[in-house]
């Protein structure tokens, strides 16, 4: 029933899967990602400690909260399922869109912190002295903070897509474990690992990946280098 | 004071009698369909011998054989078909001549009592479809049995959900994140008003659903695990059995 060796199509499916999640799931937060750094490292506003712990919460709350929440959310009966989804005829829950959502919440605050790292570190001085020279705020936005808070960017943007490869916790209830449409690799780990001889499978796929992960995290040094150069 | 000091040994011989007196314990590992008459049939035994208490754990058949490999602690393994307790055997952890047949059942799919399908040709037309997953859920292997005698595997791609075992499949029908989903009379009877039997699978399109029970190698060895054993065999088990829509013969 099961192969002795070799990755079935699903299994194939299940890697490219994880990176097409994972991979959407980053770049569609990063604008807000960034927005929300800006708001919280430059601006005082009422509310501020609430934001923080809103961005931050799913650092600590269980994935499987996450999950949960999310499909009371946007499930069929959910509230905004219910309201803005089905009249508009879009599916979210067992799609791999759902998947793409529960990854983005449990990645971002991860993203949000790099980036707010990379922006403290910013000399307050050129900011204002772009102010000062006329700049308006979102020419300084776009010509002094952006490009030197770059580092923190793609530093929080690569942490949040090694952290979205990882995601099972949130994903298996949003999004299901549908072999080819949402089965990721962590959930194809979890199917092999819990069937009597899949153990051989289960331990590929954990080899694809660590090699996943350390392709990552090599990359995010050397970018890190490479910028450390050119700074 | 000689009262209470008197009072306070009084307390301390009870407590550390009640705690030397180890009530013995019986593993039990639960195919998920099977938890609550299990459940029910070990309370009725715990009640006529209260030095025995039960420690249960439910999932699908294909995990718990997983898990007692790998060391889970187990006297007495349920399983939704005879293939898990094959494998047990096969690795020495089960005793060879303990597996019995327990009970059987039918596979029916639920969904939406307003949906229009009546039979396995129409379940392709729904969006999506929750089994049980068939590397470990019996419930599921029945089903890609079923639909592989009915030739509907392709058609039926990406269409599935795979659920971790029956009653997470049940689940997800009820709460209408599937349009239906493949489970057992049983446990279709167990369901919310929300979803109701659409068709029973016809039997002709896959083997019988035979739930067996076999003594692991810890279990054979334990005196009150092999009289719980005998006592599912009872014309007592039988009657609860079929309480809750298992058939018996």
């Amino acid at each position: 029933m099961i192969p002795m060796s070799g990755f079935g199509p699903s299994d194939y499916s299940a890697m490219a899967l994880s990176v097409k999640v994972a991979l959407t799931a980053t770049l569609l937060s990063l604008p807000f990602g960034f927005a929300v750094a800006y708001l919280m490292t430059f601006n005082k506003f009422r509310g501020k400690i609430v934001l923080d712990g809103i961005v931050n919460l799913p650092l600590t709350l269980p994935p499987v909260v996450i999950g949960y929440l999310l499909l009371l959310l946007l499930g069929r009966n959910g509230w905004i399922g219910r309201t803005l989804l089905q009249p508009l005829g879009i599916e979210v829950i067992f799609t791999w869109k759902a998947a793409v959502i529960a990854t983005a919440v449990v990645g971002f605050p991860l993203m949000v912190r790099s980036i707010r790292i990379g922006m403290e570190t910013i000399d307050r001085g050129l900011i204002q002295a772009s102010r000062t020279l006329g700049a308006g705020r979102l020419d300084t936005v776009t010509t002094v903070i952006l490009p030197l808070s770059l580092r923190g960017i793609i530093a929080g943007s690569v942490l949040m897509f090694a952290r979205g490869l990882g995601e099972f916790g949130a994903t298996i209830i949003v999004a299901g474990n549908i072999p080819g449409v949402t089965q990721t690799i962590p959930l194809a780990i979890y199917e092999y690992a819990s069937s009597p001889g899949g153990d051989v499978m289960a331990m590929a796929l954990c080899g694809i990946s660590i090699t996943l992960s350390g392709i990552v995290l090599i990359f995010h040094e050397w970018i890190g280098r490479r910028m450390d150069r050119a700074g | 004071m000689k009262s209470i000091i008197r009072k306070c040994f009084y307390m301390a011989t009870f407590i550390l009698s009640a705690v030397s007196i180890h009530p013995a314990s019986i593993d039990l590992s639960i195919a998920a369909s099977l938890k609550e008459v299990v459940t029910e049939l070990s309370n009725d035994f715990a009640n006529m011998k209260p030095a025995v208490s039960f420690k249960r754990n439910t999932g699908a058949p294909g995990a718990l054989a997983t898990q007692i490999e790998n060391g889970a602690p187990c006297d007495i393994f349920f399983s939704a078909n005879a293939d898990w307790a094959d494998y047990l055997m096969k690795k020495k952890l089960a005793d060879a001549g303990s597996i019995s047949v327990l009970a059987f059942n039918e596979l029916v799919f639920v969904g939406k009592s307003g949906l229009k399908v009546n039979g396995l040709n129409d379940v392709v037309t729904l969006k999506k479809i929750a089994i049980g997953s068939p590397k470990s859920v019996p419930a599921g292997e029945y089903a890609m049995e079923a639909f592989t005698k009915a030739d509907l595997v392709g058609r039926l791609k990406y269409k599935l959900v795979m659920a971790k075992d029956v009653r997470e499949c049940l689940m997800y029908a009820e709460r209408g994140e599937v349009d239906g989903a493949f489970v057992y009379r049983t446990d279709a009877a167990i369901a919310s008003r929300n979803v109701k039997i659409l068709f029973i699978v016809p039997q002709r399109l896959y083997r019988r659903i035979t739930y067996t029970m076999t003594l692991t190698g810890s279990g054979a060895g334990k005196k009150e695990a092999a009289d719980f054993y005998r006592f599912m065999h009872s014309a007592h088990a039988k009657k609860v059995l079929v309480k809750y829509g298992f058939a018996v013969k």
